[in-house]
């Protein structure tokens, strides 16, 4: 009776549009979405050139070292700009028509620039040439004191400012660079996974509808029928999680090998994930449609607004998880949404599993909740009249 | 009349629907709202945490000293967890350790090893760049053989040379920022809250017993049409009536309050006229309520994900924005970042804003020759 009840429940699954609409299709339509929208926040670290321009006056030109240190960065595959050299009315109109960032020009012996606003690459433009100017700056200090040190000798300038210039040039700091660098926007796409196993939470309680005699026609015959109520429950809801672990393993899939969202080599420990936070999602479905007592939109519409809720304090619309963090810790570690986040977040960012496993454990205790408020629920249901 | 009351009567049943999408405009408009100016250049500040293990005189005097002129120091992070999840939040963007004996070693020409960590960004590169120039600096002047405070002193009179920069822009075109955001977010609230409703009305007037039912009734298609016509401008109308009212309230009335606003509102009203012609189209394509939620979400959150409402435009990869030019969202959110940008409202100005506004009223001209051939194709095979 048991595998007759899951297959039934399995086909009507499957047969309902919108539901397959909502917990299949949607996650996948949106993390094509993230993927297209995100993709340039993905890749910070591929830089691309942008256009300036250089006066290209006779004080430019008298200003050698900065002008060599300039081109120097203008030139090759890794160059910083895309340098045109034009007069000041050119350039002028140039900004004026957003063809350059903006324009470096020599005055009085100091590099200048000159920029229409605020924004990355004019910060990008005025380090280069405050670096530079720094830089020429010590090459004229390290080239003085070692002619003034020479006072009374015969001293060769040009040596000097030659090895002034390679002193500058070779003093490499030792800077050791312990980054674990992971993208911020891999968030939005672990919240995704968290919001697709709680999408579980409406097909769990949709199942549980039919089984309700206060709900539905079938649950009133469901209620008579003289199979036990367990079985029918137990069945509908192994029916609905199957089919949710089936769609939130083939979203992360998906995400991993066809958008290539990073979350570490374990795969195992990935998808245990994914069927644990599917699972409690499936409990609180139950929970939530027993213990409302009302009908089924007002009930998807609840479950949905538990679930966008814990999107948003989870990071997926944009404010930071670590702000919530930081102003109600509690909320995410109640909620299943950001546990399933911080779980994914802990199992890429953290070398120890305590807390990945802490957030496992946590969702087990959820889950067992829910699923002993939910038997509480369903025992000794009798009915008078319905 | 008749007709009228069931369409509002439908309007009212869906006022919950309504209202979350407005407060999800309120909600995240106002979180993606900040302003700076652009008539003086300020180079963003990062956030940096020192740990220091040397004795604060000589380079590393100068180093912190340095460091927090030009950026932000933390020192509230003492447990390691809590650093790791504010260097991937960005709340930090670099961790330096200054070691023990750093200022004597570097003043010896040593090159003593400092540990840096950092997050990803642009935030995290500025933060690099400031470390490595600071080093790089005292390294070259560590040849000269001075004492630990007289290369501090040279290093800090080198780095305090700042560049000049002049910005030549003297209208403050970013004061309009907040007012763009709001504008360009309320691309997904218009979309959501105009198709949703005028579709499922819609979809209920084109059930086939209530079709029927009206095919016999005493009101004429053509005039019963023409009055859910008028009635779904009516409410188009309102919405962007309510849209603009929350717009002086969020935005603020200085910046709404003048011409810049004027388009603003113009714009989104021909963009409400818009949605309801895609409302339009959609309703005469699909079938039944069910899908019109469906329908409505891949529609509102695709165009605003593609076309810049959520993520900026500048931050969309070149493929995405040139298949957005395809959709009606884009010339509405290019214009709202055109009209930010207008310094005079000379001809050359307002130009590409109307031309973005033609080509917006082209979409609805196509939609509704669209929606008529299709709904005509389909009354014949009735």
């Amino acid at each position: 009776m048991f595998w007759h009840s899951f297959k039934y429940a399995f086909k009507t699954l499957i047969k309902n549009r919108a539901l397959v609409f909502w917990t299949l299709a949607f996650p996948f339509i949106l993390a094509i979405l993230f993927n297209l929208a995100f993709s340039r926040l993905h890749d910070y670290d591929v830089f691309e050139a942008f256009d300036v321009a250089v006066i290209d006056d006779a004080e430019y030109k008298k200003a050698e070292i900065f002008s060599e240190a300039f081109k120097s960065l203008s030139e090759g595959d890794e160059r910083l700009f895309n340098t045109q050299y034009i007069d000041k009315d050119e350039a002028e109109k140039k900004l004026d028509a957003d063809e350059i960032v903006g324009y470096v020009y020599v005055e009085g012996g100091d590099a200048k620039v000159k920029i229409r606003q605020n924004g990355t690459n004019q910060t990008i433009l005025a380090l280069a040439v405050e670096q530079i100017s720094q830089g020429v700056k010590i090459v004229n200090d390290v080239a003085m004191t070692q002619i003034a040190r020479s006072a009374g000798q015969k001293v060769d300038v040009e040596k000097i400012y030659r090895d002034a210039v390679a002193t500058v040039t070779d003093a490499e700091p030792n800077i050791k660079d312990d980054s674990r660098v992971m993208n911020i926007v891999s968030i939005e796409f672990y919240t995704l996974i968290a919001m697709a196993c709680m999408q579980g939470a409406m097909m769990s309680a949709e199942l549980m509808n039919r089984c309700l005699p206060n709900i539905s026609n079938r649950g009133k015959r469901v209620a008579i029928a003289p199979t036990r109520k367990g079985v029918i429950v137990l069945s509908n809801l192994l029916a609905g999680y199957v089919m949710l672990v089936f769609s939130v393993c083939a979203l992360i899939a998906f995400m991993r090998f066809v958008l290539g969202v990073e979350f570490g080599d374990n795969m195992g420990l990935i998808m245990l994930l994914a069927a644990v936070g599917s699972l409690t999602a499936t409990m609180m479905g139950m929970f939530l449609s027993i213990v409302l007592k009302t009908n089924e939109s007002a009930k998807n519409v609840i479950i949905l607004i538990v679930t966008m809720a814990g999107c948003l304090f989870a990071g997926m619309f944009g404010v930071t998880k670590g702000f919530f963090d930081n102003v109600a810790p509690v909320v995410n570690k109640i909620s299943p949404v950001g546990q399933i986040t911080d779980g994914y977040y802990a199992l890429f960012y953290y070398d120890d599993m305590a807390r990945f496993t802490t957030d496992i454990v946590s969702l087990l205790i959820v889950a067992g909740v829910f699923l002993a408020l939910s038997i509480r629920g369903l025992r000794r249901q009798r009915y008078d009249s319905i | 009349m008749t007709v009228s009351k069931a369409f509002w009567k439908i309007v009212l049943k869906n006022i919950g629907t309504i209202i979350t999408y407005t407060i999800i405009l309120i909600v995240f408009g106002s979180l993606n709202m900040s302003s700076d100016s652009t008539t003086q250049f300020e180079a963003d500040k990062p956030s940096i945490v020192i740990f220091n293990h040397d004795e604060e005189r000589g380079i590393t005097k100068g180093f912190i000293k340095y460091l927090s002129e030009n950026a932000e120091i933390k020192d509230e992070y003492e447990d390691d967890d809590k650093l790791k999840d504010a260097l991937f939040y960005e709340n930090v963007v670099a961790v330096v350790d200054i070691p023990k004996d750093f200022s004597q070693e570097l003043a010896l020409n040593k090159n003593p090893e400092l540990k840096l960590r950092s997050s990803s960004g642009y935030a995290a590169e500025v933060a690099k760049v400031l470390v490595r120039q600071y080093m790089s600096t005292a390294k070259s002047y560590a040849s000269l053989n001075l004492s630990e405070d007289d290369l501090a002193k040279k290093v800090e009179s080198t780095l305090s040379d700042s560049t000049e920069i002049e910005i030549k822009s003297k209208v403050d075109t970013s004061k309009y920022s907040r007012a763009t955001r709001y504008f360009s977010f309320a691309n997904y609230s218009i979309l959501a809250c105009v198709i949703t409703v005028i579709c499922l009305i819609m979809s209920s007037f084109n059930r086939v017993e209530i079709r029927k039912r009206n095919l016999v009734g005493s009101i004429e298609l053509k005039r019963m049409n023409g009055i859910l016509l008028r009635n779904s401008c009516l409410y188009s109308a309102m919405m962007w009536i309510v849209y603009v009212v929350l717009g002086f309230i969020v935005v603020g009335l200085n910046e709404m309050w003048s011409i810049h606003g004027l388009l603003y509102a113009v714009n989104s009203l021909i963009f409400c006229v818009c949605a309801t012609t895609i409302a339009y189209l959609i309703s005469s394509i699909v079938k039944g309520i069910g899908a019109v939620n469906g329908i409505m979400n891949v529609i509102a959150l695709g165009s605003s994900f593609l076309c810049g409402a959520f993520v900026p435009a500048e931050y969309l990869p070149d493929s995405v924005l040139t298949f957005a030019h395809i959709l009606p969202s884009f010339y509405f959110i290019d214009t709202n970042n055109k009209i930010m940008a207008i310094e005079d409202y000379g001809s050359s100005s307002l130009l590409p804003i109307f031309i973005n506004m033609a080509v917006i009223v082209g979409f609805c001209i196509v939609f509704i020759i669209a929606s008529n051939i299709i709904t005509h194709k389909k009354e014949r095979l009735a």
